[in-house]
This record gives structure tokens, C-alpha cells and sequence, in this order.
């Protein structure tokens, strides 16, 4: 399945990325050659298999769930610490409703 | 190289408990060794100079006083890579996205290690949040080769691997997606461990691909790899994907006999592409197991040639739906360049990313799409459910397979760089093991003419970690590797 520039860039736009002309070129190159290898899986026969979603299944797996508990997290003042832009217990982003 | 730079970490702790050498003495060594070489080598992004020694000395107070708490790893100065968050210590992932990142908490396995005594001693270089096989990805350096400056370490774990095998650290943790313990460990001449998914917590991991991801012990030696893992493992409440089984005693189980057992030889492992001296250097180590008493058997894993496109669906599938959480809102970079909250986003991603996390986000982002969900996405969860049936079949067979980490010898800087596709193609022998969810450990089984180190992969049934090492150490001791003289 061939790619193009504006099926990229509408990639692009769904991950929140963009790119200039240059690296965009470069871009739908390498994501072709990665889509012609890919294709190789179509020779594989996957009828009645089911997905693996999960790195070890069934009993092997042992992860309990467990009950869904108010624990202690971080305090309001740490977890802004690492904030661009905070304003007193809040992240602070640009306007979103003019 | 300093006098402790080589030693076993056990050797390590009997200094200590004799008090024939201090923890300052020992993490002062490691820290000159550092300062000595890294600006060649460049294994680190942080180094926590200071703060070791202070742990150091409080060790050595407690230590004189009769108030130690003999920890499993009491005094012995560790190196973490840079994607497993430290609490008040700079993790970025390598990248510019995270540059100033200061964790406000421990991942459970940096807790561990501190419960166990160990020291900080930095953080370690990789491919930007693990994704490379050759720490060349860093938005910061490229990480060296000790055994050739002109190399790559392997990656991602490349400058954790490339820190013991210069002796900057007596033992490293690494994060291991797709192969990206071994690897370096095989490329650096030191011993890696992938364990099964979930017998490490994941938590303060810095998520690649949350089905994939597993963090493991790097080190010298089989038996150092052990007490790392022995220190880490176990049930975490923290990740619901941490396995509730016992942790077996990995270090008394070792010296166990391996006569009688049955090791499985992939046909599909030994195929074109596969270096000439790697193949020949394995082949031998795989006649010392028959010497050992093991019996060789020939197995099939059919869908190996396709592992690499499974891989690099599900792992950039999963990555961009991680990676999601780099918005410039709540920590990292945020671009100066907004007009609203969108263009916030784009610039702040744009700007914060490199090249392949960027290429991979739109890898993933495309998989996951509208009309190619099922065929690429759906496609390689199918096949990945082929891919683990070929391992339950070979372990009806056989107790463990074994084959090569990598098909080539370490590359030089810059040599793969342009060809994605052909760096992805360095993964073929280790992905498996991840899209599995079983354990590999990589350890040296001989050196090239060029003097690069060449690494043996053993991969065992789930959770069978203590058998894996019992005959990764067999095989270490029978092989009995000769190392050159280090270069640097």
C-alpha cells in the first residue's frame, strides 16, 4: 500500500506532529519502505488465531486484580514542580474558549 | 581500569563486610574511573558525584558503628539508566522533551536497590526513551564502544552496558522492549537479563510499549546479573502487571548441575544474515553445552521471519498512544512558538521529539488508524499469538533455546544511522522474546578478530529465571571467555 505526502501529513496531524517540506520528504520514504516490508505479514495465515494483546496469558500470568482504594498520591505542590506554567493549584495552559 | 573495576559484586560486599575497603574508597574508584574515561566513552547523562559519596560515607559511619543493615547490595555504587525515574535526579529519556524532568518519586525498582544499600552513582545514556539499537538516537550523545571508540554500544540500553564493560559501574538496570539489554550487553562483551514480563515492576519505568517493556539487571558476570535480579524482582502493587509468584533464590540455585537437560537449536536462527565469526564463535560455545552434559536437539520457529514486522507494529502502536502524555501541559518542554492549545501541542511535540520517536509515533499512530487497524495492527496481534505458540511448542520439547543477540558484530557510529529499516533488522534474534513475554540473558562467548565482543542468547520458559542462569553461569564457567586487553 503506497503513502503519500497528504496522507502523512494527515498522520501528522491525528499524532499532533508537524514537519517541514524537507523532513516530510524524507518522511514518506521511509514510511513507504516500512509499509512494503510490513506487507510481508499478508502471506502469513492468521485465520481462527486469536490477538494477542498481552505479553503472558492465562494462569501463567498470575495478576491478580484487586479491590479499587483511596490511596495517598502527591501533593498538589509537587505535582507542579515540573510544570511549564502553573498558576496557584492549577496547570496553566493557553486560552481555550476566547 | 581500577583495581575494583572488574571485580564481582559478591567480591565487592566481602570487602566491605571485612572493612578491608570502605564504601568511599570503593565508590571514590568508580567515580575517578568515570571522570578517567567517560568523556570518550559518554555512558552518562548524570553523574550523582556527590551525593554517592555522601551515601558512602553514612554507609561507612554505619558500617563502624555495627549499625549496617547488611543489605543484599550494601555499598555497592549502581548506574540506572536514564528512563527509570530517580526521585530528585534529572531522567530524561534522552530526549529534549524531558530535559529538566526532576521525578517527584522512585520506581519500585530504584526503591528496591536503595532498601538493599545500593548507591547511585548516575544515569546512563540511550536511544531516545529506548528507542534504537544503538544509543545513537540520544538527543543529547552518541554512548562509545569501549572495545572500539569508533562503534556503537548497542542499544538502547547502550551506555548502561557500555558503563560496566569499561568498569564505570560494577552493574547497571536497563529497560528491554525489543532487545534492548541483550543487545548492548552482547556488543559490549557483558551479561544482560530480559526477564519474563512481570517478574519486574514497571513502575517508574517510563513507558515505550507497556506489553513489551521489562526492566533488567546488566553486569560482568552471570552471577552478578543474578543478584541484581534477586534485588529487583518480585510483586509490586504499584503495576497490575507485576507477576504475584515468589521470587525463587536465584544465587544458591546457581552452581546447580546441568547434565541431562534439553536445548533447543532454531534452524530459523542460523539463516542468511547471521555474521560468519559470530556463527562460528556460537557454534562452539554450543558444543561446550553438549560437554556439559546437555543434549542438543533441532527446533523450528517458523514465524521468526516475520517477528520484525510484528515488532515494529505492536511496539510503535503502543508507543504512540504513550507518548500521547508529552504535551507540554504537566511536565517537559513547552514551545514558545502558540497561538492556541493545538499549536501548543504540535510545536511543543515537534520541537521536544527526535527523529525516530517521531517516526515512530507516525508509525503507530498509522497502524492504529481508521482502515488500517485490521490489517496492520490486528494483523500482528494474530501473529504475534503464532509467534508465542512457537516458543509453548519448543518448550514442549526442549528446557531452553539458544542462539545469537545479534546477526552482526558491533557497527560503527553513524553506519546504520540513515536506513531505519535496516537498523529495525538488528533486532530479528531478541524481539521474539519480548513479543513472547519470556526470559533471555545475552553473555560473551568469544571475541572477533577485530577483538568486538560476541554475545550467546539463552531464552527460557516463562518465570524460569533461575534455571536460566544456572546454565548461563555453567556455559560462562565452561567457556571461560578471554578477554583482550580493554583499549581504553
Amino acid at each position: 500500500m503506497p503513502i503519500g505526502t497528504r496522507e502523512v501529513e494527515k498522520i501528522a496531524d491525528l499524532a499532533h506532529l508537524k514537519f517541514d517540506p524537507q523532513e516530510l520528504e524524507r518522511f514518506v520514504g521511509h514510511f513507504q519502505q516500512i509499509l512494503e516490508y510490513f506487507a510481508q505479514l499478508e502471506a502469513v495465515s492468521t485465520e481462527n488465531v486469536e490477538s494477542a494483546h498481552q505479553a503472558v496469558e492465562g494462569k501463567k500470568r498470575a495478576t491478580p486484580t484487586r479491590e479499587d482504594e483511596v490511596r495517598p498520591s502527591l501533593p498538589v505542590a509537587t505535582a507542579l514542580d515540573n510544570a511549564p506554567e502553573s498558576s496557584e493549584d492549577h496547570f496553566q495552559v493557553p486560552p481555550v474558549i476566547e | 581500569m581500577t583495581e575494583f573495576g572488574q571485580m564481582p559484586i559478591k567480591q565487592l560486599r566481602e570487602l566491605i563486610q571485612r572493612r578491608d575497603a570502605s564504601v568511599t574508597e570503593i565508590t571514590q574508584s568508580f567515580l575517578s574511573r568515570i571522570r578517567q574515561c567517560d568523556d570518550k566513552i559518554k555512558a552518562f547523562l548524570t553523574v550523582e558525584e556527590e551525593p554517592a559519596l555522601a551515601q558512602a560515607a553514612r554507609l561507612d559511619r554505619q558500617l563502624a558503628s555495627g549499625e549496617s543493615k547488611n543489605g543484599l547490595l550494601s555499598g555497592i555504587p549502581l548506574a540506572i539508566k536514564d528512563n527509570i525515574v530517580t526521585q530528585g535526579v534529572r531522567t530524561t529519556c534522552a530526549s529534549r522533551i524531558l530535559e529538566n524532568y526532576i521525578p517527584p518519586y522512585d520506581a519500585t525498582v530504584v526503591s528496591r536497590l536503595k532498601e538493599s544499600g545500593a548507591i547511585l552513582l548516575g544515569k546512563t545514556n540511550c536511544d531516545e526513551f529506548a528507542m534504537g539499537s544503538s544509543t545513537e538516537n540520544s538527543a543529547f550523545f552518541a554512548t562509545r564502544n569501549p572495545w572500539d571508540l569508533e562503534r556503537v554500544p548497542g542499544g538502547s540500553s547502550g551506555g548502561s552496558a557500555a558503563a560496566v564493560a569499561a568498569g564505570e559501574a560494577p552493574g547497571a538496570l536497563g529497560s528491554d522492549t525489543g532487545g534492548s539489554i541483550r543487545q548492548p550487553a552482547a556488543f559490549c562483551g557483558t551479561v544482560g537479563l530480559k526477564p519474563t514480563y512481570g517478574r519486574v515492576s514497571r513502575y517508574g519505568l517510563v513507558a515505550f510499549a507497556s506489553s513489551l517493556d521489562q526492566i533488567g539487571p546488566v553486569g560482568n558476570s552471570v552471577s552478578d546479573v543474578a543478584l541484581l535480579l534477586q534485588a529487583i524482582a518480585g510483586s509490586d502493587p504499584q503495576d497490575s502487571t507485576s507477576a504475584a509468584r515468589p521470587v525463587e533464590d536465584y544465587l544458591s540455585e546457581i552452581d546447580q548441575e546441568v547434565k541431562g537437560l534439553k536445548i533447543g537449536v532454531p534452524k530459523e536462527w542460523f539463516g542468511s544474515g547471521l555474521d560468519g565469526q559470530i556463527e562460528q564463535s556460537l557454534q562452539a560455545a554450543i558444543k561446550k553445552l553438549e560437554g556439559l552434559g546437555c543434549s542438543l536437539l533441532e527446533v523450528s520457529m517458523p514465524q521468526t521471519e516475520y517477528a520484525i514486522s510484528t515488532y515494529y507494529i505492536i511496539a510503535p502502536a503502543e508507543a504512540s498512544s504513550n507518548l500521547a502524555r508529552y504535551d507540554g501541559v504537566r511536565y517537559g518542554h513547552r514551545s514558545a512558538d502558540q497561538k492556541d492549545l493545538d499549536s501548543m501541542f504540535k510545536s511543543t511535540r515537534s520541537e521536544g521529539f527526535g527523529e525516530e520517536v517521531k517516526r515512530r509515533i507516525m508509525i503507530g499512530t498509522y497502524v492504529l488508524s481508521a482502515g488500517y487497524y485490521d490489517a496492520y495492527f490486528i494483523k500482528a496481534s494474530k501473529v504475534r499469538t503464532l509467534l508465542r505458540n512457537d516458543y509453548l511448542e519448543a518448550f514442549k520439547k526442549v528446557d531452553f533455546l539458544v542462539g545469537p543477540t545479534t546477526p552482526s558484530l558491533p557497527f560503527k557510529i553513524g553506519e546504520k544511522k540513515k536506513d531505519p529499516l535496516e537498523m529495525y533488522l538488528m533486532d530479528v534474534y531478541t524481539v521474539t522474546a519480548n513479543l513472547a513475554g519470556i526470559p533471555g540473558l545475552s553473555l560473551p562467548c568469544g571475541f572477533s578478530q577485530e577483538g568486538l565482543p560476541i554475545g550467546l542468547q539463552i531464552q527460557a520458559p516463562y518465570f524460569q529465571e533461575a534455571r536460566l542462569l544456572n546454565l548461563a553461569h555453567a556455559l560462562e564457567q565452561e567457556l571461560n571467555v578471554k578477554r583482550p586487553k580493554l583499549p581504553i
